[in-house]
């Protein structure tokens, strides 16, 4: 239903303009009719419209199409009443046509008189039918001209968006409109609250509102009023209570309080550390989310490496070229779909693990597969392997960085209160890391294959004599594990560039995961890489990036000093050898 | 118990007032036997004793409060099937395995629990691995020579020359071996049994009161085997040994004395006819 | 021979069954003395010149090869795989770095007697504690050995005490050499972060552009290579060099026979990292330049290959590889940049996997299977 009377609206749009386009067109003193035709309009609302309740929405969009033009008069007098026929259409296209007015972004085309709202881009303008908000592509800066505004208009426009948006239907835009609001606390703004808050449902926007007037009412006469704004301002963690609150404990040259009253200065100063150890416990909660999500990066990077160097012994020092190779992967599937960018994770991720999965296995069949049993020389020959990949990708695609986009959904944050947002990407990641490594357990525990690998890493020569293919079984296992590196490739392509040497950033990194859980428990791992992301969080704001790095990297070599072993070591006579 | 430790300790026969002996540790020192790598004492007979020693591997009992005497100069034989414990008590013997309850020592005044593999080696302990573990780029007499007890600082090391007693020694030892032929090969084209004289013959340069010797016969021919039982009757009394063994027919060939062990801890003990009609031991080795 | 007569009685005995050694030993003193000839005596114009640059270059070499000699005692003889050994050669080149900084004196481009130019670059308003001491040469010469040493005697006596062997150790030498790297990138450091020390001017008064002066350093280096040979060469016949041998291949077995195998790993550890220090000290002065690069992981991977291309455990073979691979780098860095890292990878698989003994172990081969046939 709603639909189908939208798309009659925009008919009725359409053909509205159509008549005045033609009006303009055969009349060259455009201006003259549009005030003449104002009036007339004006008059025809006037007596029409409450007679015809019904029909309240066409004669909106008339009427919004009709001011809209009228808003290019001459006079600013004739503007003025322009906005006001813009208050009895309240919608979301009346405030961004009003905002773009205040903002100077409205033009008219010089052409056909047509109102547009214009963005800038490089060699001109994009413009955008004010009325029928169709995208009319870019025009140059001599091809449209700016509808001018004064003070005073201004001034209006600004009270007329204010009262639209606290009365918007959308309680996004209501919300919006108070955060706006409170930057511009005025009597005439409080009154618009005050009036707002009575016929407020929403909680969310009430408490918005509560905050700005208390904001406010800080600085009220009477002392009670302040002493409760106070204490609500204890209460938020925006930036505004803070520095409002602070301001009433300023002191003056001499060192005495600017502010008598002391009651009031101690409730402020409970409400200050009231809001600082709020503050403190988020920025707690953020450092820790950053370490859990440095961490994840970490597990993914770490965790195809725990199953070649745990499960199988095997050193793969080319493990952070088969990362690369899954972010390279990234962005040619990203090169294949270009329109495709949010779904284009979905393809990558499947494909990274396939064509890592493939190289590993080939990696695995034609050098490791030679090597078993002598790790120093796997180690030498596999980081032979990473060279030559690395070189390889230069040759292929360039020694430069290439940027691998971010699909929208991806980009933004959850913002759970003043203090702390966290960013998607991040979230996102943690929670993919963490579904790869159950999966891999899934796959270790449950499935044929996950036995085989077990048997085969628990005793060799006792899985073969009891007629498992232990090739096929190491070559699948090397695979699995090089195709997760892979998927960490996808993942890695999200935060940072996509380079030759993407892979050499993260593998000292995984390694000291590896060493630091434990070899040959996966779960070591994941505690290993969560709790050196944190670590290293932890100490990043206090040494810095690098001293962090080095400060880790002297904690490990210490912690092994009483687990040589990592945090989960194998016990017992297996573990010997 | 902790003040019994330290008034037994306190009331030792064999050394009265330890506390006053130079270089020792105050004797109420953490509160356990204070007795530091010393000088090895014997006199009671007992090389070795172990007592209710357990050792757990992630919730398994390799060793169940096991308590094993060895006497000076014994040849003992110690069987027992797979899991029975055999290999990790000689690591904690050697100091390879800490124990977790119980105390191992070694003599009278050598708490085994609180040396090193260094030390424990360096006090008269030898041992033989389970697969033969020689220096496989060294020639027969090279490995003979690092085994040599001498000073083995590294300084030391570097320096050192041999004089012509320590010749002849390895040239005894050579000789007891039956390697004296193969004296310049390179150990790793050794046959296997000839690897595992070797070890044997590594043991001897030490000097060693107590010689671990795991499973010595494993992989040889008849020939080697009596060749082998020949070499450990002619070190008996000379030496402690205490040898792991599968093989029954070479146990009995040895044997004066068998300790049979199961789970960790024993199970018999005495002659090899007394511990073969054990009803216990027909059971764990048979089966009901 | 290079050496002077009253060491080669102790030397002779050494070399008395190492036919390899006196070869190389041989060819190296014939080298030294005709390219010093060929430089200083005959005229530029000449066919026969061989050019500063050559001299400089092949400096270098030596220099690279007391280092492969360096690497060969850990790895070959006493089986530590270390991936940081350039960290080791990079130190004891920071310590010659400073001397011939300090040296510069008011003739650098800000022109301050006192601090260096990058100090003055940053604003520095004097001169760290940790340069003190640097402006005598003995002093740097001390701490080429000791800065190298130390840090090996630290890591060395955490890991091996806590027996960290074999790839686990590896890595962490690795993450040694990279935390390093990271920590030397830093200005605040203090050793010129990402420029390192650069355009000094002269040591122990000598001009360092002056001819005379390369060819003596490159002499220098030859000397220090022979005798970093002969010292090696003793070390390893010696009971402890077999020792070391004998921890290599059975570690138990040598600890249950009474060795103290963390002591004597420590003790190769340090030496090969002195080594590799004075390596890096003697390189600084021929290149010119000592920047953090030379901690990169890479480099000190790269130097494994020499010494895997030359043959393990055998001293005389490091330097070999040492020389040859970096003869067909510095070709291919010329000829063809892009093939040189196809080239340095497959090297390290192809001699992984068909030359485990290196050159070496190829030309011994095909020596025994000559002898076979004659037979």
């Amino acid at each position: 239903m709603l639909q189908t009377t939208q798309k009659t609206q925009i008919k009725v749009f359409d053909t509205f303009v159509a008549n005045n386009k033609k009006l303009f067109h055969k009349h060259p003193a455009g201006n003259l009719t549009v005030v003449f035709l104002s009036f007339f309009i004006l008059i025809f609302c006037s007596l029409f419209t409450p007679s015809f309740a019904e029909d309240k929405q066409s004669n909106d969009n008339s009427a919004f199409a009709y001011a809209v033009n009228a808003l290019n008069a001459k006079s600013f007098k004739a503007k003025a009443d322009a906005i006001k026929i813009f208050e009895t259409i309240n919608n979301k296209q009346t405030i961004n046509t009003l905002k773009a007015l205040l903002e100077s972004r409205l033009f008219y085309r010089k052409s056909d008189q047509l109102i547009v709202i214009t963005t800038e881009s490089e060699n001109g303008y994009h413009i955008t039918d004010a009325i029928t908000e169709n995208k009319l592509g870019e025009v140059g800066k001599r091809d449209i001209k700016k509808i001018r505004v004064n003070n005073k208009l201004r001034k209006q426009l600004r009270g007329t968006i204010a009262q639209l948006s606290l009365s918007n239907e959308d309680t996004d835009i209501r919300l919006n409109a108070v955060s706006e609001i409170t930057k511009i606390l005025n009597q005439d703004t409080i009154d618009l609250l005050r009036n707002a808050l009575e016929k407020e449902k929403n909680d969310a926007v009430n408490e918005l509102i509560h905050l700005a007037l208390a904001l406010w009412d800080i600085n009220s006469a009477d002392k009670n009023i302040r002493l409760k704004a106070i204490s609500l301002l204890g209460d938020s963690l925006s930036q505004e209570a803070r520095s409002k609150l602070s301001k009433l404990l300023d002191k003056a040259e001499d060192g005495t309080f600017l502010l008598e009253d002391a009651e009031i200065r101690n409730a402020a100063k409970k409400a200050l550390t009231h809001i600082d150890s709020q503050l403190d416990f988020y920025a707690l909660i953020e450092k820790i989310f950053f370490g859990l999500s440095l961490g994840s990066v970490l597990l993914l990077a770490a965790i195809g490496l725990a199953i070649t160097f745990g499960v199988m012994g095997v050193i793969n020092m080319a493990h952070g070229e088969l990362i690369m190779i899954g972010a390279y992967t990234t962005y040619v599937v990203q090169l294949l779909m270009p329109d495709n960018i949010a779904l284009s994770i979905f393809v990558a991720i499947p494909a990274a693990f396939i064509v890592s999965g493939l190289f590993g296995i080939a990696i695995e069949r034609s050098v490791i597969r030679h090597l078993y049993g002598r790790p120093l020389e796997t180690l030498l020959a596999t980081f032979g392997v990473s060279l030559v990949l690395q070189q390889l990708v230069r040759s292929i695609f360039s020694p430069l960085n290439r940027s691998v986009e971010t699909p929208a959904w991806m980009s933004g944050s959850l913002e759970i209160n003043a203090a702390l947002s966290l960013t998607y990407n991040r979230l996102y990641i943690v929670l993919f890391s963490l579904i790869v490594f159950f999966a891999l357990l899934l796959i270790l525990k449950k499935t044929t294959l996950g036995l085989k690998v077990r048997a085969v890493s628990q005793n060799r020569a006792m899985a073969k004599a009891m007629g498992t293919r232990v090739e096929w079984v190491d070559a699948l296992t090397f695979g699995l594990g090089s195709g997760i590196a892979g998927v960490a490739g996808v993942a890695l392509s999200q935060l940072t560039n996509v380079g030759p040497n993407l892979g050499q950033a993260y593998i000292i990194d995984s390694f000291m995961v590896v060493v630091f859980g434990g070899v040959g428990n996966l779960w070591g791992t994941l505690v290993g890489a969560m709790s050196l992301g944190v670590i290293n969080k932890f100490l990043e704001p206090w040494a810095g990036a690098v001293l962090a790095k080095i400060l880790v990297l002297v904690l490990i070599i210490l912690f092994i000093q009483k687990r040589p072993r990592g945090l989960f070591p194998q016990k017992g006579r297996a573990a010997e050898n | 118990m902790k003040t019994l430790d330290k008034l037994r300790e306190t009331m030792r026969r064999d050394r009265v007032f330890d506390f006053v002996a130079e270089g020792r540790y105050p004797f109420s020192q953490q509160g356990r036997h204070t007795v530091v790598p010393g000088q090895l004492d014997a006199s009671h007979g007992t090389i070795l004793y172990m007592e209710n020693v357990t050792v757990e591997f992630d919730g398994f009992k390799a060793l169940n409060e096991l308590t094993l005497y060895i006497d000076d100069g014994e040849l003992r034989c110690i069987i027992g099937p797979n899991g029975a414990g055999k290999t990790t008590m000689m690591d904690v013997i050697t100091g390879k395995t800490k124990l977790d309850t119980g105390t191992a020592y070694f003599g009278q005044s050598m708490d085994l629990t609180r040396m090193t593999e260094y030390d424990i080696a360096s006090a008269g302990i030898g041992r033989k691995f389970q697969k033969p573990t020689v220096f496989p780029e060294h020639s027969v007499f090279n490995n003979l020579e690092l085994a040599m007890q001498t000073d083995k600082r590294v300084w030391q090391s570097l320096i050192a020359k041999l004089n012509g007693e320590q010749l002849d020694h390895i040239d005894q030892v050579m000789n007891t071996i039956g390697l004296t032929e193969q004296r310049h090969n390179r150990a790793a084209l050794l046959s296997h049994g000839q690897k595992q004289w070797l070890e044997i013959g590594m043991l001897l340069m030490q000097n060693p009161r107590l010689l671990l010797i795991d499973e010595p016969v494993a992989g040889m021919t008849h020939q080697e085997m009596d060749k082998t039982a020949e070499l450990l009757l002619s070190l008996e009394g000379k030496h402690s040994i205490v040898v792991v063994e599968h093989d029954m027919d070479f146990v009995r060939s040895i044997a004066r004395k068998v300790t049979v062990l199961h789970e960790g801890s024993v199970l018999a003990e005495g002659n090899m006819d007394k511990v073969q009609n054990d009803a216990r031991v027909i059971e764990v080795y048979l089966g009901e | 021979m290079q050496q002077p007569n009253q060491q080669k009685g102790i030397f002779a005995s050494i070399l008395h069954d190492d036919r390899g050694g006196k070869i190389f030993l041989s060819v190296l003193a014939v080298v030294v003395v005709l390219v010093s000839t060929l430089n200083l005596f005959v005229p530029e114009s000449a066919a026969l010149h061989v050019s500063t640059y050559t001299v400089t270059l092949l400096g270098k070499y030596l220099s690279f090869a007391l280092l492969a000699i360096a690497l060969d005692l850990v790895w070959g003889y006493c089986g530590i795989l270390s991936l940081g050994h350039g960290a080791f050669f990079a130190l004891g080149g920071y310590a010659m770095g400073m001397y011939l900084m300090r040296q510069i004196g008011d003739r650098g481009v800000y022109g301050n007697a006192e601090l260096p130019d990058f100090m003055v670059f940053l604003n520095w308003s004097e001169l760290p504690w940790y340069w003190y001491g640097f402006d005598q040469f003995w002093f740097a010469i001390l701490m080429v050995v000791l800065a190298p040493g130390l840090l090996a005697f630290i890591f060395g006596w955490l890991t091996f005490r806590s027996r960290v062997t074999g790839v686990y150790l590896s890595i962490l030498t690795q993450a040694l050499t990279f935390a390093l790297l990271l920590a030397f990138f830093r200005n605040e450091m203090g050793f010129g972060g990402n420029n390192g020390l650069t355009d000094f001017k002269d040591i122990l008064g000598f001009n360092l552009q002056e001819n005379s002066t390369r060819v003596s350093l490159f002499i220098i280096t030859a000397l220090a290579l022979a005798l970093g040979y002969l010292v090696s060469r003793y070390i390893v016949t010696s009971k402890l060099g077999r020792v070391v041998v004998a921890i290599r291949d059975a570690e138990d077995r040598a600890r249950f026979i009474g060795y103290r195998v963390e002591y004597y790993k420590l003790w190769v550890f340090v030496f090969s990292a002195i080594l590799a220090g004075i390596a890096g000290a003697l390189y600084v002065p021929q290149v010119g330049i000592i920047n953090p690069g030379e901690f990169s992981p890479l480099n000190s991977i790269e130097l494994v290959v020499w010494v895997a291309v030359g043959g393990r455990a055998t001293l005389y073979g490091a330097v070999i590889g040492a020389i040859l691979v970096n003869y067909s780098k510095t070709f291919l860095t010329g000829a063809l940049p892009e093939v040189w890292l196809f080239a340095l990878g497959g090297l390290f698989i192809l001699v992984t996997l068909y030359l485990p003994k290196g050159i070496i172990g190829l030309i011994e081969q095909i020596k025994k299977r000559k002898s076979a046939a004659q037979s």
